[in-house]
């Protein structure tokens, strides 16, 4: 069977059922999408599918021969993080980050599909997300943000050499 | 101090939105071997037969590991505070609760672990459980815990945590009226999104690595010390990235457990709890049982409380005995209260060991003694911020124990509440402040009990 | 490990052809897969639906067909009772994988009830193709749900309602299943049909509510006549049998504005 992740095509030989998760996580060393439930229950697992939000759990991966999938490590790097993984991180919707993930994956088909900086619509694409860390409105504030345009392009938090690191977020919101 | 002030960024932050956060289950090690456990069926056995033959000879099976194989089974993780050890890290001879590990299974894949499981042969003998701390105290009830059915080692042997003030019996004949209420919030599971995971290596000069989810490395390191009687030394523990705690990963067992798998295999070993048994198996915040009479006048100084605490410890002490003591402290709240009879037990029943849980022993106490107050302003007619602010701490009030408050924040916090609020305030509630009771607000039942603040 | 043997047709007439009592039939995965992760379900034999060309919506006037393995979120545009009760199923990851055969063939849930669409299909009088012992048969969702684990459903049909109702009791999470919820649809021909989900079983007709569909109040007292209700995780039987009435007397009220 074939996946192309993040743009890079895997080959791989595993029984057709074994779950989308199981072949990231163990077979391909992929380990940002979690194990947090492995029901579909948390939301944690969540990837991209040929570019729609879907949990790795709950896919046999012969359902998905040859999808594109993306990961959180597609989106954006620590040099160059997406404008929605910098809404995250400046409004501090992760705290111990395990939900991150399929958060910020889902909330990057939402933006992908049109949507808006409306609450209740952002409320509806994160619905079957379970974070017990923030209370969730820093994570919808995040993405409204996002939605919003209000997020520069690319951001860059690692210092060049010679320079020195910034002590605040820079228009972070008090 | 450039920091003071500043929105810092979350030193992790880029890190999780990256996903190159690192936690316990996405660390690879070469051969690691998958853990399984096998646990009590029923809430109440005696065991009296294991075999482990059948699982032990599986293939794929690199261990086995019981109570037989733990070089101390008994620890008690808050030995140092004085709480003697009451529960094998793997049950012996009784199991006590719905979800005990009994033995622990290290094998190439997860199918083979868990096959391995259900090859292991268990005879137990049922008993009757109790699982109504209320019912602990009958005479016909089950006995949980050899040390009976409730905690007996506070200091001086005392069988609960007991606080005496003044007179109960004056404070209650000199009342207006008795105001009741019995509250009892239920067990909450913590539901941390990472499960409890633990990866062990062990390392070719005889030195364990222990990569651990626990919210506390250098206690989960002592614990792990104790349970296999190795110097500290012996053990690197790595850890500090944890996927939520709340309080549910200050009494992790699994390091100890896959420390002894991976001795006896000879490889690294991991252990990832499932969902279900972070539901079932995992240890919760405390189910409480709290009885409150107060004595009050019309006016609404509270004169006196008699108050019952049963804390549902589950079937062993673990950090109970402490939480209680906490409780006792802050059970009459914000507020000072001349004569108290204040009684508090740590019950043992057959359900899975309550633990810590975000400002545990104290929230519980804090929901009955605000809902009671709130009761009585009902029942008396009288304001609820008026109430609170009239029997509220002042300096020199002295707490159930005797100690003088030197500066309680009681009057401004209830009285930027009420401004929030948009509810007014009579004058002198509104005026009211924190300095020592003088007038209006020092009647003669409450001279007794001044303490004083500069006494620190 | 033995890993079940899984069979992937790649056409309707294959799928039919291969399957079998006894195969584990897998639409999108959502309810079977856990179930086998978790190694509470360990078949010999699995048959997935995936590449087996069993999805799509046609019409054909006022006929509406749903294919088997048609994901649950592209029945959220269609009429009340079948929209609504579709868009009230898990989340939107879900129901773009979770199918209508899936759903309608849920077995019964231990902790909860499964099948939420099995309600709004019965109200609109749906008719099922499916095959097994005996070959194809179409017939109504009401005689296919109890033989549903023995068949293999292919697809769902049902006329447009003049109008229709759905009132579910609000989940507290999305991840949770619907305790209870009343279906309602009124036909071209002015019949009115109620069914009920989250009770033992499978979802059920209320024919005691519907000879009184006329009087809301009155329908909403006899419904329950109809109905065993179940303890599970989600609800007692008797929070069930109190939430009924209410949620009878919402959709007859709501199907009156509906039309």
């Amino acid at each position: 069977m074939k996946l192309t992740i993040n743009g890079v095509e895997r080959s791989f030989d595993t029984p057709p059922l074994t779950t989308l998760l199981h072949v990231l996580r163990e077979e391909l060393g992929i380990t940002s999408p979690k194990a947090g439930c492995q029901q579909g229950g948390c939301g944690s697992c969540t990837i991209l599918v040929d570019g729609a939000p879907r949990r790795a759990c709950l896919l046999p991966v012969a359902a998905i021969d040859g999808a594109e999938i993306t990961t959180l490590e597609g989106l954006g790097t620590p040099e160059a993080l997406s404008p929605l993984q910098t809404a995250f991180h400046e409004h501090y919707a992760a705290q111990c980050g395990f939900c991150t993930s399929g958060m910020v994956l889902a909330a990057h088909g939402y933006l992908e599909a049109g949507g808006t900086p409306e609450r209740e619509s952002i409320q509806e694409a994160l619905a079957g997300h379970v974070c017990r860390c923030t209370g969730y409105v820093k994570i919808i504030n995040a993405v409204a943000a996002a939605a919003g345009g209000e997020i520069e392009a690319t951001q860059r938090w690692l210092p060049q050499p010679g320079e020195e690191a910034p002590v605040g977020i820079p228009g972070a919101p008090a | 101090m450039k920091a003071v002030g500043a929105r810092l960024p979350r030193y992790d932050g880029v890190a999780h939105v990256t996903g190159r956060t690192m936690y316990v289950d996405d660390i690879r090690v070469p051969g690691t071997l998958w853990t399984k456990a096998l646990r009590s069926p029923v809430d109440h056995a005696d065991i009296t037969g294991l075999d482990v033959s059948k699982a032990e000879s599986m293939k794929g099976v690199h261990a086995v590991v019981t109570w037989k194989d733990v070089p101390l089974l008994e620890y008690g993780h808050l030995s140092g505070l004085g709480i003697p050890a009451d529960e094998p890290l793997l049950a012996k001879d009784v199991a006590r609760y719905k979800g005990q590990p009994i033995a622990v299974v290290a094998a190439e894949d997860e199918e083979t672990a868990q096959a391995a499981v259900e090859a292991i042969g268990l005879d137990l003998t049922e008993r009757p459980a109790l699982v109504d701390v209320r019912q602990a105290f009958n005479s016909d009830a089950p006995t949980v815990h050899h040390w009976g059915n409730w905690y007996p080692h506070f200091e001086g042997e005392m069988d609960r945590r007991q606080i005496r003030k003044g007179s109960i019996a004056e404070a209650f004949e000199q009342a207006d009226l008795i105001v009741q209420g019995v509250y009892r919030p239920a067990a909450i599971e913590h539901v941390p999104i990472e499960t409890q995971v633990c990866q062990v290596v062990p390392e070719a000069d005889g030195r364990l690595t222990i990569y651990s989810c626990t919210q506390a490395l250098y206690f989960s390191m002592g614990v792990v010390a104790a349970h296999l009687e190795v110097p500290l030394n012996k053990l690197k523990f790595v850890g500090g990235t944890v996927g939520g705690g709340f309080g549910g990963k200050v009494d992790t067992a699994t390091e100890t457990m896959c420390s002894l798998l991976a001795l006896k295999a000879g490889r690294p070993v991991k252990w990832r709890w499932t969902r279900e048994e972070e539901f079932l198996c995992s240890s919760t915040r405390a189910p409480w049982h709290m009885e409150i009479a107060d004595a009050v006048t019309t006016d609404g100084w509270i004169l006196g409380r008699k108050m019952l605490t049963l804390h549902d410890s589950g079937a062993y002490a673990r950090f109970s005995p402490y939480g209680l003591t906490k409780h006792s402290f802050h059970h009459t709240g914000a507020y000072t209260i001349p004569n108290l009879e204040f009684d508090g037990y740590v019950v043992f029943t057959n359900r899975v060991p309550t633990t810590a849980m975000r400002g545990f022993g104290v929230t519980s106490v804090s929901f009955a003694v605000e809902s009671h107050m709130s009761r009585i302003a009902l029942e008396l007619g009288i304001d609820p911020f008026e109430i609170r602010l009239r029997n509220a701490n002042r300096k020199g009030d002295t707490s159930p124990n005797g100690i003088a408050y030197t500066d309680p924040s009681t009057i401004p916090t209830i009285q930027a509440v009420a401004d929030e609020l948009g509810h007014e305030l009579s004058a002198d509630y509104r005026t009211a402040t924190s300095e020592p009771r003088t007038g209006e607000w020092l009647p003669e039942h409450l001279v007794g009990q001044l303490g004083n603040p500069e006494a620190h | 490990m033995t890993a079940p043997d899984v069979l992937q047709p790649s056409s309707p007439e294959e799928a039919v052809s291969l399957f079998e009592a006894g195969v584990t039939v897998i639409g999108g995965g959502t309810i079977v897969v856990p179930e086998l992760t978790s190694g509470r379900l360990r078949p010999e034999k699995a048959m997935l639906l995936t590449g087996a060309g069993l999805a799509g919506i046609t019409r054909d006037g006022t006929r509406i067909t749903i294919g088997a393995t048609t994901p649950v979120s592209e029945l959220v545009s269609l009429p009340a009772p079948v929209g609504p009760c579709a868009a009230n199923v898990a989340d939107m990851e879900i129901r773009a994988q979770g199918t209508l055969g899936g759903n309608l063939c849920a077995g019964e849930g231990i902790e909860a009830p499964r099948g939420d669409l099995q309600g709004a299909m019965l109200a609109v009088g749906a008719t099922v193709r499916s095959v097994g012992a005996g070959g194809e048969t179409t017939e109504p969702l009401e005689d296919f749900l109890p033989n549903r684990k023995d068949r293999l459903l292919l697809d769902v049909s049902f006329e447009e309602p003049a109008a229709g109702a759905y009132a579910p009791l609000i989940r507290p999470h999305a991840h949770d299943y619907t305790a209870l919820a009343v279906s309602a649809a009124r036909a071209a021909d002015g019949t009115v049909r109620l069914a009920v989900s989250g009770v033992a079983g499978h979802a059920v007709r209320l024919p005691s509510a519907e000879a009184k569909a006329s009087d809301a109040e009155a329908a909403s007292d006899a419904a329950a006549t109809d109905v065993t209700f179940a303890d599970d995780a989600l609800a007692s039987a008797w929070y069930r049998n109190r939430t009924l009435p209410v949620l009878v007397r919402r959709a007859l009220t709501q199907l009156q504005e509906d039309s």
